[in-house]
C-alpha cells in the first residue's frame, strides 16, 4: 500500500506537466458544474465528509437515478450559463472563441446524444488520469472508491458503441458525473484557475479537447493509475479512442489552449480561493512537534518526534492527535511539496537543514551523556520543525495536500524519504540545478509584455533582495546580541561561584553573609541571562533566520516565473519558425510539405497558448502568495517584536526582584 | 592612526570635565579632621602621561601656605608609595596600595579596531560605537584619576603617614621632582628584590611558626582572602564586560531594525520604529548597568585586592622581624655559651625584640582598621550596588511596558 501512494510521476515530469494538467483541468471542470447542478449548496459539505475516502468508503452509492435524468434535460441549459460567464480563459483570443463555439455546440446538445455519451468518458478518462489523486490521498478506501468509477466507466464503456442510443449511456454517465464529482469535492482544492474551468464544461470544445488530449495521454495516464487500479487502465482507453474522431477535429486547436488554464498539477482540488479565505478565518491548525528521541545505535540511529496536531478543519479526521516522524520525514514532506506546488508558484516554507556535524555528534553521542551541546542542538531542530510545520499548515492549499495531511495524519511509518541526505547524489545534483539557476536568474533579463504587471514583479524582485540583504544583517546582530548574552550569562554564573566562594572566605560574618546573598543573588540573574538569551535566541535570531529562508522560497517562486516566461517565449519563436516554414512552403506550392507545417504551427500555436496561460496563471498565483506573504510577515514580525518586548519585560522584572531581595543584606552589613 | 589621533583630541576635552568627577570618590574619605586636605582638582592626558593636578588645603604649621597646588605624574606617586614602604618606621602600617598606572590601551585598541570596520557598518552605528568607545575612555581616565586621589588621601588622613616628610615634598614642592622612571639596572635589581621577597615569603610562611595565634589566623585569612578576591574580581570584571557588549549590541540591533522598517514600508515603519527605539534607550540603561556594576562592584573588589595585598606585605614584614627577633635570640644564646660578645648580642636581641613588639602591636591595630574599612567600604558599595540595578531594572522595564502599550495601541 505504501508503495501505491507515491506520487505517480507524472506530476513530477516538467515535460508531461501540460498534458497531465489538461487531464486534471478536465477532470475539474467537467466535474465542476455537476456538482453544481445535482447538489445544494449544503451538500457539497456533506460529500466532502463522505467523499474523503479516508471516512467514507464508499461515497459512490449517493447517486441516484433520477438527478441524471434531470441533469441531461437541465443541465445543457445550466451549463450552457456557466459557459456564458466571464469567458474567463485568461487568454483573449481563445475566450473569444469558445463562447461561440460553445453557444453552437450547446444548442445541438440536447438532441444530440453523442455530445453528451461524449460527456462520459471524458469525465471519466479525466477521472482516471487524476487518480493517482484520491489514491495518493486515500489509500485503500480511495481505491474502493474509485473502483465504482471503474465501474461505472465499465459501463460506459460498453455503451459506447451504441452511442447513439442514450437511455443507456446517459444515467452511466451521471454516475460518473456525480461519482467524480463527489471525488473532486474532496479533492478539491483551491486552485485559482479553478474558476476558468466551468466554460468548457458540457462544451462541445471541451469535450473535444477532452478526448483529443486524452488520446494523446493515453499511453501514460494508464500506467501509474494501473499500478494503483489494476482493473482500470484496460477497459477505459478504448472508449476515449473511439470516440474522438467523432468529435470535429477542426476546432480543436483553437480550444485546447484554453483547457491548460486552469491546469493544476493539484491532485487536490478542495474549494474556490473566494471560500477560502473566509473559511480560513474561523479554521485553525496547531502543530506541536514534541519529545525528541533517539531511536536505535550509531550511525544507523535517527531521531524521531512527536507530531501533535489540534485543528478544527473538517477535513481532518479528528480534532487532536499525534503521530511520530522522523527527521527526514519531514524534508521528505518538504521535497514532496516543492515539487508539486513550486511550479504553481506557491510559497513553500523552508524545513529545516539538515546538519550533518549536529546529526553525527548526535549519532555517536550515547544517551546519558548526551551532552549539553547536543541538547541545544536538538532543542533547537525540534523548535524549528514545529516552526516549519505550523508555517506549512497555516498555508491553506499546503495544509489541504495529502502528502501533508497524510504527514500529520496517517497512524503509521511513512515510507522512507530519498534524497534528503544531504550528501545524496540527488542533494548534489539539486546543488547543481541550483547554480545553474542562480547564473540563469542574474543573466536573463524580462522583457514583459504586460508593464503594469512586469512593474509589479519588478519591484517586488528588489524589495525581496533587500529585504533579504537587511534581514542578513539583522540576524548578524541578532547571533552576536545571542552570543553576547550566553557569554553574560556564563560569566555571571562564574562570578557567583567565585563570590560564593569569597563569602566562605571572609571572616567579618554580617559582610559573609551580603556576599553569600550576592551570590545567590547574581546565580539568579544567571539565570534569567540565560533564559534571556534563549529569548534572544528562538522569539528573534531564528525567526528572523527562518525568514531568511522563506525569502529563498520567495525567490524560487519568482524564478519559476521567470522560467515559464522562457518558456513562453521560446514556444513564441518556435511558432514562428514554424509559420515562416509554412508559407515557405507555401510559396514553393509543395503540399505535402504545407500539410505537415499546417499540423506543426498548430501544435505550437496551442504550446504558445499553453505556456501563456501557464505564464498568466503562475503570475497570478504569485501575485496571491507574494501579499499573503507580506501580510503574513507583517503580522509575524511584529509578533516576534512583542512577544521579545514582552520576555525582556520579564527579565527585568525579575531582576528587580533579586536585587529587592538583595538589599536588606546589604544594609544589615555593621 | 587616525583613531588615535581623535581619541587624543577627545583627551583635551576630558581634563575640563574631571573636576566635577571626584565627589563621587572622594566621599569615602572622613572628613572629621581637616587639617590637610589633598585631592586631584584637575587632570589633563597628554600622549602616554596623564597630568594630575594635585590640590591641597591645610592647617598644618609645617606647610608654608594654605592652599596649593602641584603638577605631578603617576611615576611620582609610585615613587611616593616606596617611599613609605622603604621606610622602616613605617613597618607596622598597611602602606596604602599605589594607584594602577593609566592604562587607555584597551580603550585604544577597540577604537582602532572600530576604525577598521568602519566599512562594514552605517554612519549612525559607527557615531554610535564610537562614542560609546569614548564613553569608556573618560570613565577609565575618571577611575584613574579618582585612584591616584583615593592614594593621597588615605596619606593626607593617616595620623602618621601625613607628616610624613617625603609626603609633605611630593604636595608641596612646585617643580618637576625629577624621578626617573627605573632604568634598566634598577629594573633588575627591583626584579631580584622583590623575588627574594616572594622566597623569603614563602620560606618564612613554610617555616616560621607564628607565636601569636592571632596573627597566625590573620596570616592565613589574608591569604585566602587574597586568591578568592582577586578572582572574584577578575569574574567581575569578565562579568561587566560582557554586560557592556550585549548593550553595545543594541545598537546593530536598532540601526537593523529601523532600516527593516524603511524597506517594509508603512505597514511596519511605525511598527518598527518604536521598537528600535526602545532598544536605542534600553542600550543606554544597560550601558549604564553595565558601567555602574563596573565601578560600585569592580571597583570595591579592585581596591580590596590591592589593599589586602599591603596588608599581607605588612604581615610578611612582621614575621621577618620575629624570624630575626628568634635569630637575634638564638644568636644571644651562641654567644652566651661561647662567652663573646655577649653584650652585642644582648643589644641586638633587645633591638629585634623591640621591632617586633611595636610591629606587632601596630600591626594588630593596622589589622582591625583594615577590616572596620573593607567592611565599610562593601556595605557603602553594595547598598550603592543593589539601588542603581533596581533604578535600572526599573527603568528598563516601565520603558519596555511603555512601548508595548505603544505598540498595542497601533
Amino acid at each position: 500500500m505504501a508503495d501505491s501512494r507515491e506520487p505517480p510521476p507524472l506530476f513530477n515530469d516538467d515535460d508531461d506537466s501540460h498534458k497531465d494538467d489538461d487531464n486534471d483541468d478536465l477532470f475539474t471542470s467537467a466535474v465542476q458544474s455537476p456538482v453544481s447542478e445535482l447538489t445544494t449548496p449544503e451538500e457539497p459539505r456533506r460529500q466532502e465528509g463522505l467523499g474523503d475516502p479516508l471516512t467514507s468508503p464508499s461515497p459512490a452509492a449517493s447517486p441516484t437515478p433520477d438527478p441524471p435524468s434531470d441533469s441531461h434535460a437541465g443541465n445543457p441549459t445550466d451549463l450552457f450559463e456557466s459557459v456564458g460567464e466571464p469567458p474567463v480563459g485568461g487568454l483573449s483570443s481563445v475566450s473569444l472563441e469558445s463562447p461561440t463555439g460553445g453557444e453552437g455546440t450547446q444548442q445541438e446538445l440536447p438532441s444530440d446524444p453523442d455530445t453528451t455519451l461524449v460527456d462520459a468518458p471524458c469525465v471519466e478518462s479525466a477521472n482516471m488520469s487524476s487518480f493517482d489523486a484520491p489514491v495518493e490521498d486515500a489509500g485503500t478506501t480511495g481505491v474502493t472508491g474509485s473502483d465504482d468509477v471503474v465501474g461505472t466507466a465499465e459501463s460506459v464503456d460498453q455503451s459506447s458503441p451504441p452511442a447513439n442510443s442514450t437511455s443507456d449511456s446517459v444515467p452511466a454517465t451521471s454516475e460518473v458525473l456525480i461519482e467524480s464529482s463527489v471525488a473532486t469535492q474532496e479533492l478539491a482544492d483551491t486552485d485559482l484557475s479553478l474558476h476558468d474551468s466551468p466554460t468548457f464544461l458540457g462544451d462541445g470544445d471541451t469535450t473535444e479537447i477532452c478526448l483529443d488530449d486524452n488520446a494523446k495521454d493515453v499511453p501514460e495516464p494508464p500506467v501509474p493509475a494501473s499500478s494503483i487500479l489494476p482493473p482500470m487502465g484496460a477497459p477505459l482507453t478504448p472508449p476515449v479512442a473511439p470516440i474522438t474522431p467523432t468529435v470535429t477535429p477542426n476546432l480543436t486547436p483553437n480550444v485546447t489552449p484554453a483547457a491548460p488554464a486552469p491546469v493544476t498539477p493539484l491532485p487536490a482540488v478542495r474549494q474556490s480561493p473566494e471560500e477560502l479565505e473566509a473559511e480560513s478565518g474561523d479554521e485553525f491548525i496547531e502543530i506541536q512537534v514534541s519529545d525528541p528521541q533517539k531511536i536505535g545505535e550509531g550511525m544507523s540511529s535517527y531521531m524521531a518526534y512527536k507530531v501533535t496536531t489540534k485543528t478544527n478543519i473538517t477535513y481532518f479526521r479528528k480534532k487532536n492527535w499525534s503521530v511520530t516522524r522522523r527527521f527526514s520525514d519531514f524534508l521528505g514532506l518538504h521535497g514532496k511539496l516543492v515539487e508539486k506546488h513550486l511550479h504553481s508558484g506557491r510559497i513553500i516554507p523552508p524545513a529545516p537543514e539538515k546538519s550533518a556535524i549536529g546529526t553525527t555528534k548526535i549519532k555517536l553521542g550515547s544517551d546519558k551523556t548526551a551532552e549539553s551541546g547536543s541538547q541545544d542542538f536538538i532543542e533547537k531542530r525540534r523548535a524549528s520543525l514545529e516552526r516549519y510545520m505550523n508555517r506549512t499548515g497555516a498555508h491553506p492549499t499546503l495544509r489541504a495536500d495529502p502528502d501533508f495531511r497524510e504527514f500529520i495524519e496517517l497512524d503509521a511509518e511513512l515510507p522512507r524519504a530519498t534524497q534528503t541526505s544531504a550528501l545524496s547524489s540527488a542533494g548534489v545534483l539539486r546543488l547543481f540545478n541550483r547554480v545553474g539557476e542562480t547564473v540563469n536568474k542574474m543573466t536573463f533579463k524580462m522583457d514583459e509584455s504586460d508593464q503594469a504587471e512586469g512593474q509589479w514583479f519588478e519591484e517586488k524582485t528588489q524589495q525581496i533582495e533587500s529585504l533579504d540583504a537587511q534581514l542578513r544583517k539583522l540576524h548578524l546582530a541578532m547571533e552576536g546580541l545571542v552570543a553576547y548574552r550566553r557569554e553574560l550569562a556564563v560569566s555571571t554564573a562564574s562570578f557567583a561561584k567565585s563570590a560564593a566562594i569569597l563569602s566562605s572566605v571572609e571572616e567579618h560574618s554580617a559582610l559573609s553573609r551580603a556576599l553569600h546573598q550576592l551570590a545567590e543573588s547574581t546565580e539568579r540573574t544567571h539565570t534569567i541571562h540565560h533564559a534571556q538569551a534563549d529569548a534572544d535566541f528562538y522569539y528573534l535570531s531564528e525567526i528572523t533566520k527562518d525568514y531568511i529562508q522563506l525569502i529563498g522560497a520567495v525567490k524560487d517562486v519568482f524564478h519559476e516565473r521567470v522560467k515559464t516566461f522562457q518558456t513562453w517565449q521560446h514556444a513564441q519563436s518556435m511558432l514562428a519558425k514554424k509559420r515562416e516554414a509554412k508559407a515557405k512552403a507555401e510559396l514553393a506550392g509543395r503540399m505535402d510539405k504545407v500539410q505537415q507545417a499546417q499540423e506543426e504551427v498548430a501544435e505550437w500555436e496551442v504550446k504558445v497558448e499553453r505556456s501563456q496561460e501557464e505564464f498568466d496563471r503562475i503570475s497570478r498565483a504569485i501575485k496571491k502568495e507574494v501579499d499573503r506573504f507580506d501580510v503574513v510577515r507583517v503580522k509575524d514580525f511584529k509578533d516576534m517584536l512583542v512577544k521579545y518586548l514582552e520576555a525582556l519585560m520579564t527579565s527585568q522584572q525579575q531582576i528587580i526582584k533579586v536585587w529587592e531581595t538583595f538589599m536588606p543584606e546589604a544594609k544589615a552589613i555593621a | 592612526m587616525l583613531e588615535i589621533a581623535r581619541l587624543d583630541g577627545m583627551e583635551e576635552v576630558l581634563h575640563s570635565e574631571t573636576n566635577g568627577t571626584k565627589s563621587g570618590r572622594s566621599d569615602t574619605v572622613d572628613l572629621n579632621d581637616n587639617s590637610l586636605q589633598v585631592d586631584i582638582s584637575d587632570a589633563l592626558s597628554e600622549r602616554e602621561k596623564v597630568k594630575f593636578t594635585v590640590h591641597t588645603k591645610t592647617t598644618l604649621a609645617d606647610y608654608a601656605k594654605p592652599e596649593f597646588s602641584v603638577v605631578r605624574q603617576h611615576e611620582e606617586f609610585i615613587w611616593l608609595h616606596d617611599r613609605f614602604e622603604e621606610n622602616e618606621d613605617y613597618a607596622g602600617y598597611i602602606i596604602p596600595p599605589p594607584p594602577p598606572r593609566p592604562d587607555f590601551d584597551a580603550s585604544r585598541e577597540k577604537l582602532q579596531k572600530l576604525g577598521e570596520g568602519e566599512g562594514s557598518m552605517t554612519k549612525e552605528e559607527f557615531n554610535k560605537m564610537k562614542q560609546e568607545l569614548e564613553a569608556e575612555y573618560l570613565a577609565t581616565f575618571k577611575k584613574t584619576v579618582a585612584m591616584h586621589e583615593v592614594f593621597l588621601t588615605r596619606l593626607a588622613q593617616h595620623s602618621v603617614f601625613r607628616t610624613d616628610h617625603n609626603f609633605k615634598v611630593f604636595l608641596e614642592y612646585e617643580q618637576d621632582l625629577s624621578v626617573r622612571t627605573k632604568n634598566k639596572k634598577e629594573k633588575v635589581e627591583g626584579l631580584f628584590k622583590s623575588f627574594n621577597k616572594s622566597t623569603d615569603e614563602l620560606l618564612l610562611a613554610a617555616t616560621q611558626k607564628d607565636v601569636d595565634d592571632y596573627f597566625e589566623k590573620e596570616k592565613g585569612f589574608l591569604l585566602e582572602y587574597h586568591t578568592a578576591i582577586k578572582d572574584t574580581t577578575t569574574k567581575a570584571d569578565k562579568m561587566t564586560q560582557a554586560h557592556k557588549s550585549v548593550a553595545d549590541s543594541y545598537i546593530k540591533l536598532s540601526t537593523g531594525l529601523s532600516q527593516l522598517g524603511t524597506i517594509e514600508g508603512p505597514r511596519l515603519e511605525k511598527f518598527i520604529n518604536k521598537v528600535a527605539d526602545t532598544f536605542e534607550k534600553a542600550r543606554k540603561v544597560e550601558g549604564r548597568v553595565s558601567s555602574d556594576e563596573d565601578l560600585k562592584l569592580s571597583d570595591t573588589l579592585r581596591y580590596y585586592v590591592r589593599d589586602g595585598s599591603a596588608a599581607k606585605d605588612l604581615l610578611y614584614r612582621r614575621l621577618r622581624c620575629l624570624a630575626n627577633y628568634e635569630q637575634a635570640n638564638k644568636n644571644l644564646d651562641r654567644a652566651r655559651a661561647k662567652n663573646k660578645d655577649v653584650h652585642a648580642a644582648e643589644l641586638a636581641q633587645q633591638n629585634a625584640c623591640e621591632k617586633f613588639e611595636l610591629i606587632t602591636n601596630k600591626a594588630k591595630e593596622e589589622l582591625v582598621d583594615f577590616k572596620g574599612r573593607r567592611v565599610a567600604a562593601f556595605r557603602k558599595n553594595l547598598i550603592e550596588l543593589a539601588e542603581l540595578e533596581l533604578k535600572h531594572a526599573k527603568a528598563q522595564a516601565q520603558l519596555l511596558k511603555n512601548c508595548l502599550q505603544a505598540l498595542q495601541e497601533e
